[in-house]
């Protein structure tokens, strides 16, 4: 895996990687709350909404490390 | 010919749209953008709305023009007190409008206000030039649209509105005839149920057209004063009717008829009055005047009857007498109008007195909201270096915000479809159409043809959102001037930014208050248990107790939540996703609702009666008894407001059954024991009133504990994303 952060080109338009790498960490974080609510393990949680801000954070952090090099 | 009324209208707000900016960019204006935006804005179906639509935005920014200034002045140097201020203001617009009269004028006094605020903010040498351009752009679009619209195809409101008042009459007359049958006895409770519906919309478009037909419409206008009245007397006999139907099941075990002989050519009276005041809307004379009649009572069955019952008879003889003074009222009010033998004057007006002022929670906490979006952007825009938007962050989180502050129940989500694809059809124009054009002629055609498309497409009544939106969108990102420039980068910054503003708006939107519709819905439940309980509670008061100015404003608070609670319950009710909650199904929840309702006529109806003068006599007895069944219900009340689903029916049935059953038989000895002399007709019949409330309030609180007790409320408790 190339460790050098990098854009990301579509069709010439240049992305930053943090963009790429918070828009991926917000779906990551959209799939497990649906999925948290669906096998009700959501009332666990004291507070979901923030809840949802922490497992964007999570997420993100956790693909610009390990997938996308920010 | 066009015969369409939807391409006609379509046709009216793209050809002011191509106007306006034509003027605009002619007279090298600065910000054509601002035109465009007052034409989308204020085009509605009829003259007389869009008049007033657009008299509202006029003065709204007139009145933020003045605050702007007067805010950039003081503070031009100090960023603190100049956000502090006019997050205030905002905070202030937005809690205005949440009241009753000038919604769009406040909303448009908040957010023009930011708009140059923040336009002049790092430019603060030229905020005069911006504030007089935002006017005169302003103008400009309401002009250009309210000439079109009075010379192409011309749509006054007053037909509209004398279908409108027309259809209100008939509504409420079926709804009278089906009521009378179901007092009888003859069921007709799923047609009632529809009309209740219908007559609720019909009498919300009434008011609507009323307002537009004043405006564009020279014999409304005249007549104002008369319908007014005539509007305030139709809100009375709706109030009254869902008062009357609530009494219906202590009713139907009565043998009405022969308690009341004569309800029959009473009710038909009535009927006959219905029907002389829809042909006199309908424009032709009528044919007979309202005949003096008295609602006669059998004492002699009446006296055979429980104390209760006596009290329900003595409470429905009460209202249909109402009914018979508000039927000849309307009769004369409309009779007026319509100018058939105006000899007799104008009926007088009853004015409804004012309760006091009362700060309403709910809009106060949309005034938090919206202030804490505005530090948020301003802070971003502050702190975080190049910022996706810059100051125009800010200015467009204050409209956004100020919606959705306004209606918390509305999820973010809601704007995000309309906006996504507003941004994406305008740069998809903005990048591959609009290079290729080169004089106005071409852009002109440009403009016309996704003004029409967007207008004609998106017409319904339901999609206003998505043509406000999507209109917006293409001015904005289009960003029409003079020298024209084309770049991409605008269009993706545009783009980022309003990704930037949906992630603060969910923010807000959660934090610190959450959204989630049922925990609202239980959080307001539980607020008007309280309210109950404290206007139960008060009720033990001496009345000699002279109340200081706090207990007063106190009492008018509950007041007024007692009686606005249901519909903003109502309202959060919508968007509960029932299919997450089991035993929850939209009838469910109604049946709360609706039993919520009752309980509301209930308390209000014996706020009102215990007001009233009663026999010092009956008084001195009956204290002790009536005083343990307040406490009972008080306990009650509390109990609910910690758990509103803690009422089991069953149990509270017994319990206040019992109660009630021992008062009668206390109310039976006292009776029997007071001498002739000693209680008047007047006396025995406010007594009988004010016991039918305490009943009323019984029953209304073993409905709403059966009706609650078929959900599950424990999963609306659980946290859920």
């Amino acid at each position: 895996m190339n460790q050098i952060p990098h854009e990301f080109a579509i069709g010439g338009v240049f992305m930053p990687p943090l963009l790429v790498v918070s828009l991926l960490g917000t779906i990551a974080a959209v799939v497990t709350s649906h999925l948290l609510n669906r096998y009700r393990l959501s009332r666990y949680f004291w507070y979901p909404p923030l809840v949802s801000v922490a497992l964007m954070i999570i997420y993100s952090v956790l693909i610009g490390t390990f997938i996308i090099r920010v | 010919m066009i015969r369409s009324r939807k391409a006609k209208e379509a046709i009216k707000t793209a050809l002011a749209m191509t106007i306006a900016y034509g003027i605009a960019l002619q007279m090298d204006w600065d910000k054509p953008v601002w035109a465009g935006f007052a034409v989308a804005f204020v085009s509605l179906a009829t003259v007389g709305q869009s008049f007033n639509k657009a008299a509202l935005r006029m003065f709204g920014t007139l009145v933020a023009v003045a605050v702007a200034l007067t805010i950039l002045g003081l503070f031009a140097q100090e960023r603190w007190l100049f956000m502090l201020f006019l997050a205030a203001w905002v905070g202030f617009c937005t809690y205005m409008m949440g009241g009753k009269k000038y919604q769009y004028f406040w909303n448009v006094c908040g957010f023009v206000s930011i708009i140059i605020c923040m336009g002049a903010g790092p430019d603060s040498v030229n905020a005069f030039n911006i504030a007089m351009l935002r006017t005169q752009e302003t103008g400009l679009g309401i002009l250009v649209y309210s000439i079109v619209s009075l010379f192409l195809w011309p749509s006054s409101s007053s037909s509209s509105f004398y279908t409108a008042a027309g259809k209100l009459v008939s509504t409420q007359h079926q709804l009278y005839q089906a009521y009378l049958g179901q007092m009888n006895n003859k069921d007709s409770g799923g047609e009632t149920q529809t009309l209740r519906t219908q007559m609720v919309q019909e009498q919300t478009q009434f008011s609507q057209l009323l307002d537009a037909a004043e405006m564009d419409t020279y014999e409304v206008w005249e007549m104002r004063q008369q319908w007014r009245q005539h509007q305030h007397l139709s809100a009375d006999f709706t109030e009254t009717m869902e008062k009357w139907h609530e009494n219906f099941t202590e009713l139907q075990v009565l043998d009405i008829q022969s308690l009341l002989p004569n309800l029959t050519t009473f009710g038909a009276e009535l009927n006959e009055r219905f029907t002389q005041i829809e042909r006199m809307l309908a424009g032709q004379s009528p044919e007979h005047r309202p005949a003096t009649i008295d609602l006669t009572q059998d004492d002699a069955g009446a006296r055979s009857l429980s104390h209760f019952h006596r009290a329900a008879l003595a409470v429905t003889r009460t209202r249909l007498l109402h009914f018979e003074a508000l039927t000849r009222t309307l009769f004369d009010t409309i009779r007026n109008i319509k100018n058939f033998d105006r000899a007799d004057g104008v009926p007088k007006t009853t004015r409804q007195p004012r309760a006091g002022f009362v700060l309403d929670p709910d809009r106060l906490t949309g005034s938090v909201r919206i202030m804490i979006t505005l530090w948020l952007a301003y802070l971003a825009l502050i702190y975080v270096a190049d910022l996706p938007g810059g100051s125009g962050f800010v200015s467009m989180a204050g409209p956004f915000g100020m919606i959705l502050a306004s209606s918390p129940q509305l999820p973010v989500s809601v704007l995000f479809l309309p906006i996504t694809t507003g941004v994406l059809f305008g740069a998809v124009l903005y990048i591959f159409v609009m290079p290729q054009l080169s004089s106005f002629i071409g852009l002109g055609l440009l403009l016309f043809s996704v003004t029409f498309a967007i207008c004609y497409l998106f017409a319904a009544p339901k999609q206003k959102l998505s043509k406000l939106f999507g209109l917006a969108m293409f001015i904005s990102i289009a960003s029409i001037t003079n020298e024209q420039t084309y770049s991409f980068l605008s269009v993706a910054t545009t783009a980022l930014m309003f990704a930037l503003l949906f992630l603060l708006l969910a923010i807000t939107a959660n934090l610190p208050f959450s959204a989630r519709p049922e925990l609202n819905f239980l959080r307001l439940l539980g607020r008007y248990f309280r309210s109950c309980e404290y206007l139960m509670f008060t009720m033990h008061q001496d009345p000699k107790h002279k109340k200081t100015y706090f207990e007063g404003w106190e009492k008018n608070f509950h007041t007024h939540e007692l009686s606005t609670l249901p519909t903003k319950l109502g309202g959060w009710a919508r968007f509960i996703d029932s299919k997450a909650f089991p035993g929850a199904s939209p009838q469910h929840i109604q049946a709360v609702l609706t039993s919520l309702q009752a309980l509301s006529y209930r308390m209000q109806e014996l706020i009102a009666e215990s007001g009233s003068a009663q026999a010092p006599y009956l008084v001195q007895e009956l204290q002790s008894d009536i005083r343990t069944w307040r406490v009972k219900v008080e306990e009650t009340f509390q109990y609910l407001s910690e758990k509103p689903d803690a009422g089991k029916k069953d149990t509270l049935r017994t319990r206040l059954a019992g109660i009630i059953d021992h008062l009668e038989k206390r109310i039976e000895e006292t009776l029997d024991k007071a001498a002739e002399l000693q209680l008047s007709d007047r006396d025995n019949e406010n007594f009988y009133r004010l016991l039918g409330a305490y009943r009323g309030v019984s029953e209304a609180l073993v409905e709403y504990a059966g009706s609650s007790g078929t959900i599950d409320w424990t999963f609306w408790r659980e946290e859920r994303f």
